[in-house]
């Protein structure tokens, strides 16, 4: 009974709270204090981090004024390693802050097998025993330690404990693996085989890479089969059974389990090729297989690396009766493969694709799934009119893009000089801005705006609309000839494409139509970077391979294109 | 267990010892499928082939008992994945189409499974901390009085109980249903959202309801575009009990809310907006969006509110907070927290305290300038 009351007057002191909450009524004026009392302690408290962050900020933005005054380099955005340069560069530029060493909790392994005693020993000692061996394997893996070593742990916890944890096993078999000891991962498979109802994706993987480098190869086989009943295996399943097959000469289970990894979706890796060009190269036949690799390359803008390049240029030159000559070459600024003196590809769109790009960019970046997003539809409608009554543009500016290049309340003025460069050329010019640019400000100048209007037409969207839409809209409606200027990538806008076909299409029509604005210094002549008139692509013409490739060591941004290229003549 | 273990301790002096013993041990031990088996597993009839068909037998196993496979043996390495699934679950996980997807299912039903477990281990621990107080109060008086709290005393008040707290509430509420300031949550996200992203915005509006409930003086609270037949309802009156759903003194109807409203008095309250709010009106209805977006679909809300030509406008985060990291949206409890602290005191200060502290630094010291 007596507790029973406890129990009552407990709920309700509980439930008597909430009156004296401060958010009930009936106490107003006491909450007004607190509150007060709370806000200006908190005034108090955030002085001294305010004005600290205050500091950081203004930092900030000189930092960022000076990348901005000195543009670094003359390539162009897409070319490879621009990207990287860049960040490096502003990295470089960036204070160097003092780089705290996070504290090492590893435990290090021994540089010899221990026996049970001594492995007990360093377990007691060791800071953190819970899960002592686990974390003892991994680091010999991070290390590379010696197979034995890891067995001799093996066998203490195996004698200490009766059993071996599976995570414990894996480690092992990573080692075992990695370090190429194919008697041990032999055993290791019959004894989790026998102990273990299945093995997990991992295990799966490692047996399938250390069965493909031995004479039981065909063992991978098997278990790729038993990953695909719970999962798609990874193409790195594919590529080391793949490679398996190759080592052992079976070219024709290679190919089919190729066909396979491509029927499922999948992405093969650039080592999975490799094995296919070694494979042609030790056993003829499969040319049709090779070249519609090298097809499927240029359809989905890939580009070998260069240890791949040179099994391909190896692959050619193999082939008997027609005499393949391959070198490296690199190509004259205006297309032509400095080795053989062909022309590459043109750069520009063929008339079907470039339809096609005109529907979709309309379709799916400027409408979407909402118009609303991005416009209005009194705004596009009153965009394509305008866009029909005005002759064909030779140049679309991005006006708020160009404006910002220049030094921060002088945007006018930067836009003037830029429309009067192009001017100067004799080009009919479109300048999109939204329309709080025409309202007079400290960085937009009246006058100059008049200027801009007198010089070319202009169109001013709504200043919560998206000006890039239209940019591109009016640039490709334009015909192709026609060019837009913007240092934007527009990885957004190409993002809005639905499928990776026509984000290509868009890629390449951007960098064959993108004007980007080298550097600008008031006063001085506005240069621009120049376009490419060349497309970057594996393409051949039955006599000869144009292949692009990425240097071994250099990375490259998925908007950059490689600079280096395999020529690849037949001899006559 | 049966291990040859005493003779390897026997000889420590020339403990150059057998490096592959645990081979050996390994190979001794009974298959973990088959211990299992005879335990009992819960899925007998699934491998009727027999014990030891561990390699055989697996030839004709469903892929939904491979997936359970699976996600046994992921456990075993140590990846996070939850110990025990329902067969809903496992179905989910098994139409799901990508690795990372699967991963991601997984590791979130981990996590869910931790945070369940861990509730209940703190339940059973107050549990017994309480049965121990209680014990120890008799050991000290045996006759059963427990000091003062247990007398009856002369008081002023009695029991306070969790019934008239919500009696109180209701009556305010109800007020509200018929006085107060209309707040509308637009539920016309539906189609934007996956399941789990539904789930999260139901769980906010509850929270969103019983702020609204507990406030000196509530909004009357419509879900507008509410679909009959739409998951959302389903979810909310799954949430709240069929009953509690329909006694809840909100408005939810299908309707839009441009037709409930005078178009004029609408504000549509999105972060994209170009306009900022200075001051709460009374007069006005602001809509809220009930949605989470854990993708990237931006500006949707904004979108909405140009076709329905409403106005708009977003909270003055930047003039008031020094903003540091996170999304300038705000979920749907915070946001009737600062409405409701802006209905009652009109100060931004105080409202916008409820903005997450891991989002900024600090207020701005002086006042923007009022214009």
């Amino acid at each position: 009974m007596s507790s029973l009351l406890i129990l009552k007057t407990r709920i309700c002191l509980k439930y008597i709270s909430p009156l004296f909450n401060p958010s009930t009524a009936g106490f107003t004026p006491l909450n007004n204090v607190i509150s007060k009392l709370s806000v200006s302690s908190r005034l108090l408290c955030t002085k001294g981090g305010s004005r600290h962050a205050g500091n950081n900020r203004k930092e900030d933005r000189q930092r960022e004024f000076n990348i901005r005054e000195r543009l670094p380099f003359p390539k162009s955005v897409f070319a490879a390693g621009t990207a990287k340069r860049t960040a490096e560069y502003q990295k470089k530029r960036a204070e160097e802050e003092p780089n705290f060493p996070r504290k090492n909790k590893r435990v290090e392994p021994p540089d010899h097998p221990l026996t049970a005693s001594e492995w007990k020993s360093l377990k007691l000692i060791s800071p953190n025993p819970d899960r002592f061996d686990v974390r003892m394997m991994s680091s010999m893996l991070a290390d590379g330690t010696d197979i034995n070593v890891a067995k001799s742990l093996l066998a203490y916890v195996a004698m200490d404990t009766g059993t071996l944890s599976y995570e414990l096993l894996l480690r092992y078999l990573t080692l075992c693996v990695g370090s190429g000891h194919h008697s041990e991962v032999f055993d290791m498979y019959d004894i989790m085989r026998s102990r273990f109802r299945t093995l997990d994706t991992g295990a799966s993987s490692l047996f399938i890479k250390g069965f493909s480098r031995t004479e039981r190869w065909k063992e991978a086989l098997t278990i790729l089969e038993n990953i695909k009943r719970a999962i798609t295996p990874s193409p790195r399943n594919y590529g080391d059974t793949i490679a398996g097959a190759v080592l052992h000469g079976d070219g024709d289970t290679a190919w089919a389990l190729y066909a396979e990894l491509m029927e499922k979706g999948l992405i093969p890796n650039q080592e999975t090729w490799q094995a296919l060009f070694q494979c042609g190269l030790s056993h003829q036949g499969h040319e049709d297989g090779l070249q519609s690799i090298l097809l499927h390359m240029r359809d989905n803008q890939i580009y070998p690396e260069e240890t791949l390049a040179k099994d391909i240029k190896a692959w050619f030159e193999s082939l008997p009766e027609q005499k393949w000559i391959g070198s490296w070459s690199p190509v004259d600024p205006r297309g032509v493969c400095r080795s053989c003196q062909a022309e590459l590809e043109s750069i520009q769109l063929s008339r079907e694709e470039y339809a096609q790009l005109k529907d979709r960019v309309m379709g799916d970046v400027i409408q979407g799934r909402d118009i609303f997003n991005k416009t209005t539809p009194e705004e596009l409608e009153s965009f394509k009119n305008f866009v029909k009554r005005k002759p064909a543009f030779d140049v679309v500016i991005d006006g708020l893009n160009v404006a910002n290049i220049g030094i921060k309340g002088n945007q006018s003025q930067t836009l003037l000089e830029v429309v009067s460069e192009l001017e100067r050329q004799g080009l009919v010019i479109l300048v999109l801005g939204r329309k709080h640019m025409q309202r007079p400000s400290r960085s937009w100048d009246r006058h100059d705006m008049s200027l801009v209007q007198q010089k070319a037409h202009c169109f001013f969207t709504d200043n919560i609309s998206e000006d890039d839409p239209f940019l591109l809209y009016a640039t490709l409606h334009s015909g192709n000839h026609c060019n837009f200027v913007s240092r934007d990538l527009m990885r957004d806008h190409k993002a809005c494409l639905p499928d990776g076909a026509t984000r290509r299409l868009f890629f390449k029509w951007q960098r064959g139509h993108q004007l980007v604005l080298s550097s600008y210094t008031p006063g001085k002549r506005v240069r621009f970077q120049r376009i490419l008139s060349y497309d970057t692509i594996v393409q051949t013409n039955g006599g000869s391979w144009h292949i692009p490739y990425d240097e071994n060591g250099a990375e490259r941004c998925t908007y950059e294109v490689p600079q280096k290229w395999l020529c690849l003549t037949k001899a006559k | 267990k049966d291990v040859p273990l005493p003779q390897s301790k026997a000889d420590q002096t020339e403990e150059k010892l057998d490096l592959d013993i645990w081979k050996s041990v390994m190979r001794f031990q009974v298959p973990a499928a088959e211990e299992e088996e005879k335990l009992g597993g819960e899925e007998g009839g699934a491998a009727p082939s027999g014990p030891g068909g561990g390699v055989a037998g697996q030839e004709e196993v469903s892929p939904l008992e491979a997936t359970r496979e699976l996600v046994v043996m992921w456990r075993q390495a140590g990846k996070l994945v939850p110990e025990t699934m329902t067969d809903e679950e496992l179905g989910i996980l098994a139409e799901l189409q990508t690795k990372s997807s699967k991963k991601k299912y997984l590791k979130y039903l981990a996590i869910k499974e931790g945070h369940k477990k861990s509730h209940k281990q703190k339940q059973e621990k107050r549990k017994a901390e309480r049965s121990e107080r209680f014990l120890e109060d008799d050991r000290i008086r045996p006759d059963g009085l427990r000091g003062e709290e247990g007398e009856l005393r002369n008081t002023f008040l009695l029991q306070f109980w969790g019934r008239s707290l919500d009696k109180l509430l209701g009556w305010r509420s109800a007020q509200a249903m018929v006085f107060g300031q209309p707040l509308v949550f637009d539920m016309s996200y539906e189609q934007q959202m996956t399941r789990r992203e539904v789930e999260n915005t139901v769980s906010q509006l509850m929270e969103v309801e019983g702020w609204n409930r507990r406030a000196s003086e509530p909004f009357h609270l419509h879900f507008c575009n509410l679909q009959p037949d739409g998951g959302y309802r389903k979810e909310l009156v799954k949430r709240y009990g069929a009953e509690a759903w329909q006694r809840l003194l909100i408005t939810s109807t299908e309707q839009r809310h441009v037709d409930l409203f005078p178009r004029d008095d609408l504000v549509y309250l999105t972060a994209d907006s170009p306009n900022v709010l200075r001051t709460f009106d009374n007069s006005k209805v602001y809509i809220v969006g009930s949605m989470v977006d854990r993708s990237i679909q931006s500006g949707l809300s904004l979108a909405n509110a140009k076709r329905l030509k409403l106005n708009t406008a977003r909270l003055p985060l930047d003039d008031f907070l020094q903003w540091e990291t996170g999304a300038k949206n705000l979920t749907l409890d915070q946001m009737i927290r600062i409405l409701l602290t802006l209905k009652e005191t009109g100060r931004w200060e105080e409202a916008l305290e409820y903005v997450p502290k891991r989002k900024h630094d600090g207020f701005y010291q002086e006042k923007p300038q009022q214009d």
